[in-house]
């Protein structure tokens, strides 16, 4: 057995990885010498992860179920060196986008990916994406089960699915297996829930049709409980109604949710439970042997329980008061005791958010291998997780995260924006993101306050398409452009945590770039001034309504 | 358009009866060749599928790829077992999804198209999922292995 | 004091195949990366007549387009857009470096 914690590839999955790369390698070389048009050439590129954006071609790297060995992360710090400009962005996705790529050398820079079990396969295009899971999977205290065993089952039968290649539209998948759902499964096209139910059985609630972009909607309950063998069929099942009957003379309208909104969820369940029902019983249903095969992978490392109460974190909690306050947003229970898992920020000061130079990527994955098992996890929130870290590490832990930039005790607060890379990059912008997003972090960068104003997610996109979630930010933020213009538009109240999954409300006319940040300060004074006892922003937002809001904003900017 | 079946590089004859557009052929079910529109219901044929021998399914763009569902519910579950053929926006680059799907000839003018299907199938030596094409997925190969180790064992 | 703010300029724009850079046409019919060699359409009619010459040139670049610029008192030119500014002259913030650890 490898040393990995999770799945790692064995002969089928490297033959077909290497046969993609030869495939697309083929592809290039006849678009390169006239043999495609770039109308033909385009899906090609696009299936493998490969963008054409502002300035250069991008390439989105798929990262299954966000986890990463150490070797895979210095794997993708080299490959950034060598093939784009040393550096990489982490998307909410849990993918890396490298933004500099070029199309000669693509092929090459995925065969080195493939060196290491990865690919970019499926990561844009009209198919089933990157299944996305929780960040703490495998780790987290309130877990019922690893969603990553389910999450690598979806991986391999979406990958070259032979009739899902060409959906009306692109297809999320997300999977979580805790009550407290980090995977935002409710607004993805469609979203995995594990639940035990009253017999002690655990099965997943499908969850189907949410998705943000231009018309943002709250996933609806298709299956409350499906026995997890079932998951394929059930997936096949659904997918094929969507294959047939999306909507395909409207890109706008061809997501899922588009189709289960035009018809309801009764109607789409009767559509997906009619096919299912021929499918169940086929080659689809999962044996205990399969899934015991890839279960076997994600076997949890050998923790043993250890003390809890470390004398020296508790001295240094007294001497430093940010490895206090890092403590406290930074890390999270672990399910073994005298452990805990540690969240690196992506976002410290001033920094575009999400983006890791190669020589950061090697130093986490230097300290991955060090104190957290060489394994390292990719969250939504653009943020690097090591998932195993002893509790007697945590001050090494912190102080070697402290040398790279990466120990702002910030997670969850206001400079852990999540942005989108906006019209830097982008070429379906309207506006930027990045830079708003580092005006923002600068303006509150002073941590003693950031944890007085406590928990409160910003959220940046650079266009109605809401890469950046602005529709679950708590504060979300939409860049749009009026005649040349970067103006932004503010949204009020969204949430993604289960059973809160909330769009939120437009506060008002957009603003001029320049007054973001003033805005972003008026909403948090006005906060402060009307909240409650252990009220977070949002809470106190749900409790006294936008008007006051409105009012302190719209009088300052 | 040239016509290509697998096994030649080369185009082949397109001299059969013309198929019949669905709406027409099931008025007096003449002939044995229909073609169908991507957005027609399938499940009307099967009463009819000992009568045909070729049925031509459409992709008005390559992209639009309803038709594959068509071809595997033909297949998979009507049982399907004529000439199953590909038209419209048909390029080489979709024939390892075309035959996974249970399509056998295919109308192409790509340039290059003959010589692509002959290499189709030798594009990935690995499938995951089961199809009618019944080659055996990752998954079953593995089971294999881990049983037949498990009996080397004992 | 810039001129034409009304873009009637246009030139010639596209990215490169290979590589996927920013390029622009030059009066030779050749792609440059640098603006300042772009060659400029001074109204509608000459506009139309160079983006069908870069699309004619497309052999080596992708979906070429025409882009609205200024031109200054010494004749420099400059995109209308923030979108084009962008392209044509990069990211409005600094990159983190390969080798950094912090940022700056
Ligand atoms: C820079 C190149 C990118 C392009 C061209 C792009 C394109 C798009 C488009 C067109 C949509 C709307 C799809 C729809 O509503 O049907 C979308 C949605 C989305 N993208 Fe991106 N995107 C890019 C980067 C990113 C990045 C960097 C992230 C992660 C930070 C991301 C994550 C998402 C998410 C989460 C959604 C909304 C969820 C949904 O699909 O409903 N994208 N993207
Ligand atoms: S939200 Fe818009 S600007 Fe931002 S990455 Fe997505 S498509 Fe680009």
């Amino acid at each position: 057995m490898p040393d990995a914690h999770f799945y790692s590839y064995d002969d089928f999955d490297r033959r077909l990885v290497a046969e993609r790369v030869e495939q697309f390698r083929d592809q290039v070389r006849r678009r390169l010498a006239g043999e495609l048009t770039e109308d033909q050439f385009k899906p090609l590129r696009l299936t493998n992860g490969l963008y054409l954006q502002l300035h250069a071609y991008m390439l989105r790297i798929a990262i299954p179920y966000g986890t990463l060995s150490s070797r895979q992360l210095r794997k993708l710090a080299e490959i950034s060196r060598k093939y784009d400009r040393g550096y990489g962005h982490f998307t909410t996705r849990q993918n890396l986008q490298l933004h500099w790529i070029k199309l000669e050398q693509a092929p090459d820079a995925i065969a080195a990916l493939a060196e290491v079990d990865m690919h970019s396969i499926q990561t844009s295009g009209n198919c089933v994406r990157n299944t996305t899971a929780d960040h703490f999977a495998g780790a987290a205290a309130d877990e019922i089960e690893d969603p990553r065993v389910w999450c690598e089952i979806v991986r391999q039968w979406s990958t070259l699915h032979p009739e899902f290649s060409f959906l009306p539209r692109k297809f999320k998948i997300a999977i979580t297996g805790s009550p407290n759902d980090r995977a935002a499964v409710r607004v993805h096209d469609i979203g995995l829930r594990l639940w035990r139910n009253d017999r002690g059985e655990v099965g997943f609630e499908v969850i189907v049709g949410g998705g943000l972009g231009r018309t943002p909607m709250i996933g609806k309950t298709l299956r409350e409980f499906l026995p997890k063998d079932e998951m394929l069929a059930y997936l096949e099942a659904a997918l094929r109604v969507y294959n047939r009957y999306g909507r395909r003379d409207n890109l706008f309208k061809a997501r899922i949710k588009i189709l289960v909104h035009e018809i309801g969820v009764e109607k789409m369940r009767e559509e997906v439970e009619a096919e299912y029902e021929s499918m169940k019983d086929s080659a689809l249903k999962l044996s205990p042997d399969t899934i015991e095969a890839i279960a076997q992978h994600f076997a949890p490392p050998p923790l043993r329980p250890k003390r809890t109460l470390v004398p020296e974190v508790e001295a240094l909690k007294l001497e430093d008061r940010n490895f206090a306050l890092w403590l406290k947003s930074n890390v999270a229970p672990h399910r073994v005791a005298g452990h805990a898992i540690v969240t690196a920020s992506l976002k410290p000061a001033g920094a575009p958010p999400g983006d890791a130079s190669a020589a950061q990527m090697e130093g986490v994955a230097d300290i991955a291998d060090a104190y957290s098992y060489s394994e390292i996890r990719v969250s939504h929130e653009q943020n690097l997780v090591l998932p195993h870290v002893a509790v007697e590490d945590l001050p090494a832990v912190y102080r070697a995260l402290d040398k790279l930039g990466f120990a702002e005790a910030n997670i969850g607060k206001i400079t852990d924006i999540i942005a989108c890379p906006g019209l830097d990059y982008c070429a379906l912008a309207n506006a930027r993101s990045i830079p708003v997003a580092q005006r923002i972090s600068n303006h509150f960068a002073a941590l003693a306050r950031q944890h007085d104003i406590g928990d409160l997610k910003i959220k940046i996109s650079g266009c109605i398409n809401a890469c950046g979630h602005h529709h679950v930010g708590h504060i979300g933020i939409l860049g749009v452009d009026k005649n040349g213009v970067e103006l932004y538009q503010i949204s009020l109240g969204g949430d993604v945590d289960f059973g809160h999954t909330a769009l939120g409300t437009i506060l008002g006319p957009a603003v001029p770039a320049e007054k973001v940040v003033e805005a972003v300060d008026a909403l948090v004074t006005t906060y402060l001034e009307a909240r409650a006892e252990g009220e977070r922003f949002v809470d106190t937002y749900r409790r006294i309504g936008a008007q006051p809001f409105k009012d302190r904003v719209y009088a300052t900017v | 358009m040239p016509l290509f079946r697998e096994g030649a590089a080369t185009p082949i004859a397109n001299d059969g009866p013309a198929p019949v557009p669905l709406a027409d052929w099931l008025q007096d079910r003449h002939g044995a060749a229909v073609a169908l529109a991507n957005t027609d219901d399938v499940n009307c044929l099967q009463p009819h599928l000992a009568d045909l021998s070729l049925i031509v399914l459409h992709f008005p763009k390559f992209s639009d790829g309803r038709a594959y569902s068509q071809a595997r519910i033909l297949r998979e579950r009507m049982g399907y077992g004529g000439e199953m053929r590909a038209t419209g926006g048909v390029l080489q680059d979709q024939l390892p999804f075309l035959l996974r799907c249970g399509f056998d000839s295919f109308e192409s003018d790509q340039k290059g198209f003959g010589e692509a299907l002959m290499r189709a199938r030798t594009l990935f030596s690995v499938v995951y999922q089961p199809t009618e094409d019944g080659r055996p997925t990752a998954s079953q190969l593995r089971l294999v292995s881990r049983r037949i180790m498990a009996t080397a064992a004992e | 004091m810039a001129k034409n703010l009304s873009g009637d300029l246009q030139v010639a724009s596209a990215n490169r195949l290979a590589d996927g850079m920013v390029v622009f046409l030059d009066a030779a019919g050749q792609w440059t990366e640098r603006l300042d060699r772009a060659d400029i359409a001074r109204n509608k009619q000459v506009a139309d007549i160079l983006l069908e010459r870069a699309r004619a040139e497309s052999f080596t670049v992708v979906d070429p387009f025409l882009v609205a610029v200024i031109e200054d008192e010494e004749g420099r030119i400059e995109p209308l857009s923030l979108r084009e500014k962008i392209r044509a002259s990069g990211l409005t913030f600094a990159a983190i470096a390969a080798e950094a650890v912090r940022y700056a």
